[in-house]
């Protein structure tokens, strides 16, 4: 409390010498143990208000302002002198004030939209699609479910293992009686990856693999007359080192050019974006550098709950799902290609995704054929998204009251598949 | 600490020799040359008075238009000097502002003349008001307004500043300038002096009708079966303002009516004078909101 009401003192009163307040200090504390208490009758703590704003100077021109400013004091009737501006010559990052938008190096006239992990996108997955020129397809592709089938590649007692998994992640990785939303989400994802991580005996692709976390995305592209750019760190990112197969035929591909993008009038695709007027054009960057051992982007992940002041719906979620999928292919496109728009790439970049709650997941497939995004004919790319399946119905605490005493018995999950 | 401090320095402000405690001359004497020469410790002075700024209207200050709702600080019914100006307001539960946007013909930056449409993408409760409040996006920016009686989400409504010769069939919650609607329709949030933005015809259920036209200026009933020319560029919607069954409601006990910041009459017994009864007097005369240009002398 006494420094809190010396530095308070201080602000408001700084008329008193600074051995004053030595002397206060000392005084008061050496007393040898009879502290006065003292209660003062007002707030201590409260907001600080807001500088005001100095009253207008009305500059009548020909008439010539009469100041105090010779005579040294204040003398009333005469009007106070105007202060001339004046700028350190040095450099003193403490008292640095950044100049208004327009006067910044990197200003245009034309804005740039950005999306960034904290977009909560309007019209969801329809919005991600025409900013992307994207077909979507409801259900994953058919080779992916056959592979997911094939019991070769499955691991040996593969419910057992899940289950575990489960139960660490919703049960046992806590002292209290429940773990976070964002602890077990988290846990639960990595404890997946991991059994997933235990069939490098059998394929050894997967050891091909390395994961990242927290890489910063960088892509621009041109959808019609706007400028649009994809910025921020997304999650955790599984690159290899050789690129996805593609899902669909080239047959396919072609066939996407008579597919026609949904639009919807009257809202603008743009909405929720972020309008900004200085930003870096041209910017295309994967997160990593050359020499990345792991250069091709395998899957991306994505919690629900990685940022607590942002809450996006399910619709919304998926939308950043695949925005952000789409500038990891679409930085790896860039880098591969150039920034010049492309028709049809003849190898597509394809990403794949997957985003929880801890409970329910999405999955995502998403296949770059063109980097020609400006209009809204021509090949587009492809989407196919599975959404809200659940891994487990319910994972609840109940107690179990035998013999009169109350034991907490974790109970499992029913409908599990 | 301060309460030190506010002693010494009014000390500071007498003459005479002040009359040191023991423990301060014992705490002086450690610091050695640091007694004064003269006895008077030197203090300018200080303020008295407290802040004189009350930040009860700070949170009202945003410049930027917001579709957040922001939180609010109640007044209990008091004005600027603290006392009651209207009695039986206060407490309640609390409710945040939802910024509404009553200028209806507000163009967006770049597309400015042009009638627009936007989309209804939510309807939901106000707590600030009796009416319901939508979230209307259109281009690239999203407000509220007041939702009309059959107003759902995924509505498309129309916004339009042109008056043609022949009246539009206009829909709900459509809006539209005075002279370009049909005599008759039912209007709400009207403007009576064009670009105010909208200030009757704002309640639950009401409605006003559009009586007559005539040369550039519009006649309109409001609830009150008051009637009022304005000018015919003035803005207004179609339709009835939702919550129809607002008057309905039963408040059902005293509680609720705390809730909702409703506080008690006062229970004492006052003779009722000639504002009391039933009153039955002619319209009062139509209230006119044009300059008319004044009949110079000749």
């Amino acid at each position: 409390m006494f420094p809190e009401t010396a530095q308070r003192l201080k602000t408001a009163a700084p008329l008193f010498s600074h051995a004053a307040f030595v002397t206060d200090f000392r005084r008061l504390s050496a007393h040898g143990g009879a502290r006065r208490h003292l209660t003062v009758g007002r707030c201590l703590t409260a907001k600080v208000p807001p500088p005001r704003k100095p009253r207008e100077r009305v500059e009548i021109p020909g008439l010539e302002m009469v100041t105090y400013g010779e005579r040294m004091h204040y003398v009333p009737g005469l009007a106070k002198p105007a202060t001339q501006h004046w700028e350190r010559d040095y450099k003193d990052p403490r008292y640095y004030k950044s100049p208004p938008a327009h006067e910044m190096l990197l200003y245009k006239d034309k804005p740039c939209y950005m999306f960034n992990q904290r977009t909560s996108a309007l019209e969801g997955v329809r919005q991600a699609a025409w900013l992307t020129k994207t077909q979507v397809i409801p259900g994953l592709p058919a080779q992916l479910l056959s592979l997911a089938e094939n019991p070769e590649n499955q691991i040996p007692d593969q419910d057992e293992r899940v289950q575990n998994a489960i139960k660490h992640a919703r049960f046992w990785d806590t002292t209290e009686d429940r773990p976070r939303k964002e602890k077990y989400s988290n846990t639960l994802l990595l404890n997946l990856l991991h059994l997933c991580a235990t069939l490098q005996s059998s394929h050894p692709a997967v050891g091909r693999r390395m994961l990242a976390e927290n890489y910063s995305l960088a892509t621009t592209w041109k959808r019609g007359e706007d400028l649009l750019q994809i910025r921020g760190q997304n999650g955790l990112l599984l690159s290899s080192m050789d690129p996805l197969p593609q899902m669909s035929g080239k047959q396919e591909v072609a066939d996407t050019a008579d597919h026609v993008l949904h639009a919807f009038y009257p809202v603008s695709p743009t909405i929720d974006l972020q309008k900004v007027h200085v930003y870096k054009e041209e910017v295309n960057h994967t997160g990593f550098r050359d020499d990345y051992p792991y250069p091709h982007a395998h899957t991306l992940y994505f919690l629900e709950s990685a940022d607590p002041r942002c809450k996006l719906r399910p619709e919304q979620f998926r939308t950043k799902m695949i925005m952000f999928t789409f500038g990891n292919a679409l930085a790896r496109a860039h880098k591969l290609h150039g920034t010049r728009p492309q028709r049809l790439l003849d190898r597509p970049v394809t990403v794949q995704s997957v985003g929880t709650n801890g409970r329910i997941f999405q999955f995502m497939v998403f296949q770059l054929n063109t980097t020609d995004l400006s209009g809204d004919d021509g090949i587009k790319n492809q989407m196919w998204l599975e959404e809200d399946v659940e891994l487990y119905d319910f994972a609840k605490v109940r107690p179990l009251i035998k013999k009169k005493q109350i034991k907490v018995q974790c109970e499992g999950r029913r409908g599990f598949d | 600490m301060a309460l030190s401090c506010l002693t010494r320095a009014l000390r500071s402000l007498t003459l005479s020799q002040p009359a040191m405690v023991s423990s301060q001359a014992a705490a002086w004497s450690k610091l050695g040359a640091q007694v004064p020469s003269s006895a008077v410790i030197q203090c300018r002075g200080f303020l008295t008075t407290a802040s004189l700024e009350q930040n009860r209207v700070r949170w009202k200050q945003r410049e930027k238009y917001t579709i957040r709702p922001i939180g609010m600080k109640k007044t209990g019914g008091r004005d600027h000097t603290g006392r009651i100006r209207t009695h039986g307001i206060g407490g309640g539960h609390k409710q945040r502002y939802r910024w509404v946007d009553f200028h209806r013909l507000r163009y967006e930056a770049n597309r400015e003349g042009q009638p627009f449409e936007e989309k209804v993408v939510e309807v939901r409760y106000d707590p600030c008001r009796s009416a319901d409040i939508a979230l209307v996006a259109g281009g690239e920016r999203k407000r509220w307004i007041i939702a009309t009686e059959n107003m759902q989400a995924g509505d498309i409504i129309k916004t339009s500043g042109f008056i043609g010769r022949m009246a539009v069939s206009a829909n709900e919650g459509d809006a539209y300038p005075l002279g370009a609607l049909p005599v008759g329709t039912l209007v709400n949030n009207l403007e009576v002096r064009p670009g105010k933005g909208s200030e009757y015809i704002r309640a639950a259920g009401t409605s006003g009708v559009l009586l007559r036209k005539v040369n550039g200026t519009a006649i309109v009933q409001l609830p009150s079966k008051q009637q009022v020319q304005v000018l015919e560029t003035c803005m207004v919607t179609v339709g009835r303002i939702s919550n129809v069954d607002h008057n309905k409601r039963i408040i059902g006990k005293a509680g609720r009516n705390r809730w909702l910041g409703i506080r008690p009459s006062s229970g004492l017994w006052q003779r009722k004078g000639g504002w009391a009864g039933r009153k039955i007097k002619p319209l009062p005369p139509m209230k006119v909101y044009i300059n008319l240009p004044s009949v110079s002398a000749s």
